[in-house]
């Protein structure tokens, strides 16, 4: 079917193609204008921005602690209507399903979990399968499995473990790889509490430094398209933003991207010893061509943080809002749910307006990715709002008054004019994020890209031109129309598939029988258990 | 080989599935109770929801307990993986299922790998068993015997009570046996692990056990691994949170889900009379059941001939026996693919409940 989206502003950075114009699509793909014959179907896109589908590159939807948040917290997600027959589940709040359609309706058609425990890795792609329209993908966690460590510290050698992480991708079906507090929850096991960049993991003697060295290395050398993903040491202290300095600096020249740069944009400044260091690393990124980052913005209300960094959620346990909380132990990582709700009050202000001091002061927005940390420093449902405190400073100026005064004395947020055009969010949320990621079928909207389009009706009010986009394509499929969502598809996870060693395949059995007194399948699993057609899109390594 | 049955009389499956649609689309308050894999539950739940049923599993007073652990309080725990290589003192809080006593005989026959506790004195874990000398024990390795921590005729929670009012060193009443050996060996651990269930176990137990961890780790660490009752139930509850955001006892009454575990008790609603149809879906055991009441009975189970009183009986196969399934294990602590050991034609559960889905109504494709 070849459809034509007629006369709309398009804002297609990658292409150059900025203007009046339209586009083609020929079933699941953009096409070139044809030479002759008509359109199936035209959209009329009169008065509306057409820009490719947007790409999370960070958001918690789906997996062993997300979904153990879910369980804590029933009280905080209940649904107040009944569903649409069309749409079944879509209203059960914060379910897999409502995940699906409410990044539909923003125009969002690709989505990363950041944090799959490998153990978990069929649960993880369970749910994911049941996320309905968007495509998703996920990255795997190493750097706190004994696996892993015993190599660092056994000086094995590169190939080897480039080979155990080519096996942890592909058996766990992963985009990429993440480091979450490299080595802490190793430590914590041991009784430790804190835990900083140069701090050395008892019984290993491998410092932090070390394994998050060690992953980079791999990762690049193994060809993943997106760098190691890097969740920094001391997450929410005062003063952390000395480790992500020190992170930033570690770089060292090969890709690193660090995760909700928000939670480490702290000083030590003030009567309270909280204060803003956007800033200086604001600086620091600019400076580094080789560091990405998302910045985790904070909004204010009601949350739960679900984080694989347990030491950091066990030491927040205090501050759960309800008072109660889950910490696991995992097989690596492990985890912590603790509810939580930012206040408008000195230490929520500063953290908001720290997270806009980073958007607005990292000047590329090819290397800022936009981001919540879903539902760490708030749902990903405030996107329209967030998307408004950044293009509007008028909105920024409404908002600060209401917020607290000495907090903002400490924050340069009030002095800056900045105010992202459409075509920098067009970058920021579609074009960079599909380079990251290595996904070159899209996030630009040229001849032969997948048919994910999102076109806004424009509106004075930005937060509901881009919460609710007039229509949405999914591969080519009309999934929204109007802000709501017509029918359900299945969209893939988009996973590496590098060939395991059979070397490294025989250790692993010898290690989890062993170790586990299980053998290595207990672990891993076949497509068909997704019970899905085609529940993965491979996507190539850089050769 | 017969496979469906409406009554006592043989008929085709689509048949049988079209008259379980009949009853489920004129039912005033259907409800379902499951044992059975992921597939199987998630095929379920979107059958719930078509039709407004309440659900839940078919064993479901522990598995609510257990859920509930978390729904109200929280927890601390461990992968069982990470208690097997970590845990230098076991502690068995009460009366383990069954299905658990292997691994327990294990932890028993092995020491931790990871970390450096000092376990040169008898090169063994130290293990523990909260509760009463009547409980059925694991049975641990080379005839060891747990050391029991009792408090006589105590309930488990009391005597977790005690136990840690002794921990903080408060005086009780009745002081728990072995408290001294127990106490020593805490002292000296690096990794204690509580294994829990919540089959014997009533829910104040649980919280009681969570604040003797949460003591434990002020100054060092510990955690509880949590051996669910049935490992279905658990496999229930977790496809539930994600697909409705709640546990298992969740009703579609309204159209939208709705956790409530007191309301949504199956077995409540039968015996109250509540329930108008009962939906069975068992794909691992068929337990005879006396009908109580004239609530019409739709079975789907593994069986050869048609369940006793049922209005409808469909024969479905065994989860990682007749057909590959996606279940939970408490070995691993999430979910597991597991292939058939013995496949053969016999359809999942999840096969045959889509098929009555299909059968309810024309609205939209169910999503699973
Ligand atoms: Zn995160």
């Amino acid at each position: 079917m070849l459809t034509k989206i007629a006369g709309g502003d398009i804002i297609d950075p990658v292409n150059g193609r900025l203007g009046k114009g339209d586009l083609w699509i020929s079933d699941d793909k953009i096409v070139a204008a044809p030479a002759a014959g008509a359109a199936d179907r035209t959209i009329d896109a009169a008065g509306c921005i057409v820009m490719a589908g947007a790409i999370d590159i960070h958001s918690h939807i789906g997996g062993g602690n997300v979904n153990t948040a879910r369980l804590l917290l029933p009280e905080q997600h209940a649904a107040h209507q009944a569903r649409p027959a069309t749409t079944p589940l879509s209203n059960a709040g914060w379910s897999t399903f409502q995940t699906g359609c409410l990044y539909a309706k923003m125009g969002f058609t690709t989505v990363v979990e950041p944090a799959m425990s490998p153990g978990a890795a069929l649960h993880t792609h369970l749910e994911l399968a049941d996320i309905p329209i968007i495509d998703k993908a996920t990255l795997a966690i190493l750097g706190n499995d004994d696996f892993l460590l015993s190599m660092i510290r056994d000086d094995a050698s590169s190939t080897m473990i480039e080979d155990y992480v080519a096996w942890t991708v592909a058996s766990t079906r992963a985009l990429g790889v993440k480091v979450i507090n490299a080595g802490a929850a190793a430590a914590f096991k041991e009784n430790v509490r804190t835990f900083s960049l140069d701090d050395v993991v008892p019984f290993y003697g491998v410092s932090s430094r070390k394994i998050v060295k060690t992953l980079q290395a791999a990762v690049d050398s193994l060809g993943v398209p997106h760098p190691l993903h890097v969740h920094c040491n001391n997450l929410g202290s005062p003063g952390s933003a000395d480790t992500a300095a020190a992170t930033i600096a570690a770089a060292e020249g090969l890709p690193l991207h660090l995760a909700h740069l928000q939670f480490y944009g702290y000083g030590t400044e003030g009567k309270r010893r909280f204060s803003s260091a956007a800033a200086r690393l604001a600086e620091l990124v600019n400076a580094t061509p080789e560091v990405t980052i998302d910045i985790g913005q904070v909004m204010f209300g009601q949350t739960v943080t679900v984080s694989s960094d347990v030491m950091r959620q066990f030491s927040a346990r205090g501050s759960a809002q309800p008072k109660k909380s889950v910490i696991h132990d995992g097989d690596g990582n492990g985890g912590g749910i603790v509810p939580y709700s930012y206040g408008k009050d000195f230490y929520g202000t500063m953290q908001w307006a720290i997270g806009l001091e980073l958007f607005l002061l990292i000047d590329d927005p090819w290397r800022v990715f936009f981001t919540t940390d879903h539902p760490n420093g708030a749902p990903f449902t405030v996107y329209p709002a967030l998307f408004e405190l950044l293009m509007s400073r008028e909105a920024r100026t409404e908002m600060m008054a209401g917020l607290s005064p000495p907090a903002m004395a400490l924050s340069t947020l009030a002095a800056i004019d900045r105010e992202y055009t459409f075509e920098e969010i067009a970058i920021m949320t579609r074009a960079a994020p599909a380079r990251l990621l290595g996904l070159t079928d899209r996030g630009h909207l040229g001849a032969g890209a997948t048919a994910d389009i999102a076109v806004y009706r424009r509106d004075q009010n930005i937060a509901k031109m881009l919460g609710q986009a007039a229509y949405v394509f999914k591969d080519g499929d009309l999934v929204v129309q109007d802000g709501e969502i017509t029918h359900y598809r299945w969209g893939k996870a988009l996973r590496l598939n590098p060939s395991p060693d059979k070397a490294m395949l025989r250790r692993l059995e010898d290690y989890h029988q062993q170790r586990y007194g299980l053998s290595l399948d207990w672990f891993d699993f076949p497509d068909t258990a997704i019970a899905r057609e085609q529940p993965f899109g491979e996507v190539a390594c850089r050769t | 080989m017969a496979v469906a049955w409406i009554g006592n009389r043989e008929t085709l499956v689509e048949r049988a599935a079209a008259h379980a649609a009949a009853l489920l689309g004129s039912s005033r308050c259907p409800v379902f109770s499951l044992d059975t894999d992921i597939h199987g539950t998630r095929a379920a739940i979107a059958l719930a929801e078509r039709v407004g049923a309440a659900y839940d599993h078919a064993d479901g007073a522990a598995v609510s307990r257990e859920a509930a652990l978390f729904t109200d309080k929280g927890a601390m725990t461990v992968a069982p993986g990470e208690a097997r290589r970590r845990a230098d003192v076991v502690v068995v809080v009460g009366e383990l299922p069954q299905i658990h006593h292997q691994f327990v005989g294990e932890l028993s026959a092995t020491v931790p790998d990871l970390s450096t506790p000092d376990l040169s004195a008898r090169n063994q874990r130290e293990i523990f068993l909260i509760g009463s000398n009547e409980m059925s024990a694991p049975r641990l390795s080379n005839g060891r015997i747990a050391t029991l921590l009792s408090c006589g005729e105590a309930s488990l929670g009391a005597t977790l009570a005690a136990l840690r009012a002794q921990w903080r060193g408060r005086q009780t009443s009745r002081p728990v046996s072995n408290f001294d050996d127990f106490a020593k060996a805490l002292e000296a651990a690096h990794f204690p692990v509580f294994l829990f269930s919540g089959d014997a176990t009533e829910g104040l137990a649980l919280e009681m056990l969570q604040g003797l961890v949460t003591d434990l780790n002020r100054k060092s660490r510990a955690s509880g691994l949590h051996l669910p009752a049935s490992e279905n139930g658990w496999g229930s509850a977790l496809a539930s949170t994600w697909m409705t955001g709640f546990p298992l006892r969740t009703g579609f009454a309204r159209g939208f889900p709705e956790f409530d575990p007191w309301r949504y008790d199956v077995a409540r609603m039968i015996a109250a009379g509540e329930a108008d149809l009962h939906l069975r879906i068992s794909s691992s055991i068929v337990q005879p059941q006396k009908k109580r009441n004239r609530m019409a009975l739709i079975a789907l189970a593994k069986t050869q001939e048609p369940v006793a009183g049922a209005a409808v009986t469909i024969a479905i196969g065994e989860a990682g026996v007749d057909h590959q399934a996606v279940v939970y294990s408490s070995r691993t602590g999430s979910l597991r693919s597991v292939d058939a050991r013995a496949a053969s034609e016999l359809p999942s559960a999840a096969t045959v409940i889509r098929l009555v889905a299909s059968h309810v109504s024309a609205e939209a494709a169910l999503p699973c």
